[in-house]
């Protein structure tokens, strides 16, 4: 099943135990070793992983807007060191797709997603770039097969929510 | 020579268009060690691991399983240089061996172009394939400048080794295979604080101040241990640690100078490629390589 | 015909179930790895629920008034006529025969004859070897002719052979020529009705849970070692020290290391929350500062007063688990989240201490791994009418639990082997 934007946060919760990830964070007994772990909260006293799963599971509709969950490195050391093996990480993605239609999603994470859907690459390829593989003697890579893949994603809907989504994030713009 | 072994090359955006002396030299010493890549145009971004599966994770599971896909199709294990390619194709490849569902759903969008993704298909990163494929004495067996004077702090990165039930890794918390490569070479391995720290580079885009923070904690410590220069896999982290690195100075208040290579790049120095190393070291290195090179007893350039 | 019984392993539980089966008239053969009997129980010093200590109460039957459970009188294992003690044995192999078991047995042997030896120990003040001592923490050596522990049942000392020079001189001053070097290992079949394990736990040192450097730092210790230093009888006399030698004054306890965890024992070891608060307690009389981080506090009904007599006196809670211990300018520093106030908080002390988890014993010895389950525990009646098991080969459990057990699978194994009589 896709995401749906309609979906309520209680749902949202249902649908995330449901799946295979999701459903580790039942074992989570809100222990806080992931938060002590995260050298993001090391740094950021706001950013409490702990506390996000807490949200998901008491399905607060607050998590959907929640911009702390970009501040996540995906690093996995939380879930490393989880007593319960819980996907953090992943649950927090999760947590972050919840946020695209209300604009909780950085700029430059947008940008990257655009380019992503209608070149195939996350950068736009240029023609210096392209030259510099032939200097170097590597061999031309093709361009991906766009309309393909556009075709294969129709059921999530995804092309046209990105062309409608607009980050209200701000964010640092970057590269 | 044993016979050469070919994989097919998941190029991905960043090593082939941004960082291609990462190609090059990795390319150079895969040769050198027998090993052939083949590409193939059907290949598009992995993608991401850090931000695309946080706008749409089914568009990013469905768009990387494609990618296994087309890499199943061409009977050959993969092999992924960057560490960002090599996570997701991992991790999808992985979803979908566990999840039948996903699987099934997977498969029905691929179908209108003819692939199909298994779950079975062996996705490696150059760590399978220098350690465990081709293994540390064949490696020794081509090092004819060993880089006795150079002690090299290895920075593994979250992506290419969490998590281990899909990467297929050694360790999540003191992975060695990169360990061993080094002192393959001949040189020495640096001992640092939190060997597996993260580099700080997916958070960029959502907070500059605070990604570069965590990169300037993971800077000190390896400045710490004494190592003359980082070796990495990724690309992402090699930009963060190495291009960036004037940033992170400028938040830490202290000058680092720590020369990041890629690990073709250190066994390109070791195995007499040093041409190649030297030739692109001022066009891709911000801190300059000068000093590191005369310890490796290749000379400036 | 007398029944008998090979009860394994002389841990609390293996010495009251032994007890309480002599007392009812079946001949018990009680076989222990050590050369001293007691256990986990030899490491403490005080015990729940009533704070006795655990090493003092050993002694003899004048002690025994009638009315303390009989397992820590461990003196009265030496002195029953139907109970047959061998110490440093260890069980070759278990063998069903007949109604019962052949149970072959072999043994160490202590180089000091129990019978003659009236442990008068002069052979231990002549000795001129000096090893590291076990039982000791900060440095503390022994002889090689030695007691472990002052109070272990059998009184005798015995001689550890490897680091022994022979030189003779305990052989010399023996008057009652108990003391033979050339003694030999030795072997026995046993034949008997049943078969009770109690094998019981071991403190699994936490050397490879990942975030707590305990193989990194000696001021990062474990609760059987804080023990060691709690005891007055201990290489510091009660005084609890630095690795550098310094007088503690602020201690951290971490519950939950390695117990509740898939990377390391899934279960709960049941009896370290009490054990940590009973430590505590001790330590705030000492006058030391004790915080304690938590998930939950695990205490059982009977061991309650512990909780309540900590929180009077003063010692502090923190709920979280702390992702590591590091060692910050030489002192170690715990790295946790105060779940409840929801600050991370960097809790520098002198001295850690780790409840690590409780694991079985059984299952480094072969013929009795054979009737071990889930995590290498037993079921009490691992098969009818011929073997039992009972204590923390069942699974982890404070003291006064264990004896329960003990009490209940002896009646248990008295019926069977009586009933219909």
């Amino acid at each position: 099943m896709v995401t749906k934007d309609t979906m309520s946060s209680l749902e949202v919760r249902n649908w995330l135990l449901d799946q295979p990830e999701g459903e580790t964070l039942l074992r989570c007994y809100q222990c806080g070793r992931c938060t002590s772990a995260c050298p993001v909260a090391d740094i950021e006293p706001s950013f409490n992983p702990r506390l996000f799963l807490q949200k998901i599971l008491l399905s607060d509709e607050l998590i959907a807007e929640e911009q702390l969950v970009w501040n996540c490195l995906t690093c996995e050391q939380c879930e490393v060191r989880c007593p319960e093996h819980v996907k953090i990480p992943h649950i927090l993605i999760l947590a972050k797709v919840r946020g695209l239609m209300k604009g909780n999603v950085p700029a430059a994470a947008l940008d990257r997603a655009r380019n992503i859907l209608s070149i195939g690459r996350s950068l736009e390829v240029s023609s210096p770039m392209l030259k510099t593989r032939e200097k170097m003697g590597l061999p031309d890579l093709g361009t991906p097969p766009m309309d393909q893949i556009v075709a294969m994603l129709v059921d999530i809907g995804i092309v046209g929510k990105i062309e409608k989504a607009e980050s209200i994030y701000g964010g640092t713009e970057n590269e | 020579m044993s016979k050469a072994r070919t994989y097919t090359y998941f190029p991905g955006c960043m090593i082939p268009y941004r960082l291609p002396h990462f190609e090059l030299t990795m390319r150079e010493v895969l040769k050198k060690l027998g090993v052939e890549l083949e590409t193939s145009p059907d290949h598009s971004c992995c993608p991401e691991p850090t931000t695309f599966t946080g706008v749409d994770f089914e568009a990013w599971v469905t768009i990387a399983a494609r990618n296994v896909a087309v890499s199943e199709s061409t009977g050959n294990d993969t092999v992924a240089m960057c560490s960002g390619c090599f996570h997701t194709l991992a991790v999808a490849n992985h979803m979908v061996h566990e999840d039948q569902e996903l699987r099934e759903r997977i498969n029905k969008r691929l179908k209108k172009s003819g692939l199909e993704v298994t779950g079975d298909h062996s996705v490696k990163n150059l760590l399978h394939v220098l350690h465990n494929d081709i293994g540390i004495e064949a490696i020794q067996k081509q090092v004819t400048n060993p880089l006795k004077q150079l002690k090299i702090a290895p920075h593994y990165g979250c992506h290419l080794v969490r998590p281990l039930e899909a990467t297929n890794m050694d360790h999540a918390e003191n992975p060695q295979w990169m360990d061993a490569i080094i002192r393959a070479t001949g040189a020495e391995v640096a001992e640092f604080e939190n060997k597996m720290a993260c580099c700080g580079a997916p958070i960029m885009p959502a907070d500059e101040q605070k990604s570069l923070t965590v990169t300037s904690k993971h800077l000190k410590h390896i400045k710490a241990s004494g190592a003359d220069a980082i070796v990495v896999l990724c690309p992402t982290c090699y930009t963060q640690m190495e291009t960036q690195q004037g940033k992170v100075e400028a938040i830490a208040e202290t000058e680092f100078n720590l020369p990041v290579l890629s690990l073709g790049e250190l066994l390109a120095l070791s195995m007499g490629l040093s041409e190649i190393v030297t030739e692109n070291q001022r066009r891709y290195h911000r801190v300059k390589l000068t000093e590191l090179l005369e310890k490796a007893g290749v000379g400036g350039a | 015909m007398t029944k008998n019984a090979v009860v394994i392993g002389a841990g609390l539980a293996g010495i009251q179930v032994s007890q309480q089966l002599t007392d009812l008239g079946i001949t018990i053969h009680l076989i222990e790895k050590e050369p001293i009997i007691g256990g986990l129980s030899t490491y403490l010093g005080r015990v729940f629920p009533t704070g006795d200590c655990a090493l003092c109460l050993d002694a003899s039957n004048e002690m025994y008034d009638g009315h303390h459970r009989k397992c820590q009188y461990r003196g009265l294992v030496t002195e029953k006529k139907n109970l047959k003690l061998y110490t440093q044995s260890e069980v070759k192999s278990i063998t069903e025969a007949d109604s019962g078991f052949k149970i072959s047995i072999k043994s160490e042997p202590r180089y000091v004859n129990l019978d003659r030896c009236v442990v008068c120990l002069e052979c231990i003040d002549v000795c001129d070897v000096e090893v590291a001592d076990e039982y000791a923490l900060r440095g503390g050596t022994r002889k090689a002719i030695y007691r472990p522990i002052p109070q272990g049942v059998p009184h005798a000392p015995l001689i550890d052979l490897e680091h022994c020079t022979k030189c003779g001189k305990c052989v010399d001053v023996c008057k009652v020529n108990a003391i033979d070097l050339e003694e030999k290992e030795s072997s026995k079949t046993i034949n008997t009705d049943a078969v009770i394990i109690a094998t019981g736990v071991e403190e699994k040192i936490p050397l490879d849970f990942p975030g707590y450097e305990y193989r990194t730092s000696d001021d990062i210790i474990s609760h059987a070692e804080l023990a060691r230093m709690l005891d007055p009888t201990g290489d510091t006399n009660g005084v609890v020290t630095t690795s550098a030698g310094d007088v503690v004054s602020k201690v951290t306890m971490v519950l939950c290391v390695g117990s509740r965890d898939k990377t390391a024992f899934e279960y709960c070891s049941q009896a370290c929350c009490t054990y940590s608060l009973k430590h505590a307690e001790m330590l705030r009389e000492l006058g030391i500062d004790v915080t304690i981080c938590y998930m939950d506090i695990r205490v059982p009904n009977h061991s309650f007063h512990y909780l309540e007599s900590s929180i009077e006196k003063g010692v502090k809670f923190i709920r979280g688990k702390p992702d590591k211990v590091v060692v910050r300018s030489g002192k170690p520093v715990t790295v946790v989240e105060d779940t409840q106030s929801q600050k991370l908080m960097q809790i520098e002390s002198d001295l850690v201490v780790l409840a690590s988890p409780l694991a079985p014993l059984g299952i480094g010895n072969d013929p009795v791994s054979a009737f071990l389950g889930e995590y290498g525990f037993a079921q009490r009646v691992v098969k009818e009418r011929k073997v039992y098991a009972c204590g923390t080969a069942t699974g982890p459990t404070d003291i006064p639990t264990s004896i329960a057990e003990a009490n209940a699978v002896a009646l248990r194994v008295y019926s069977d082997l009586k009933g219909g009589i």
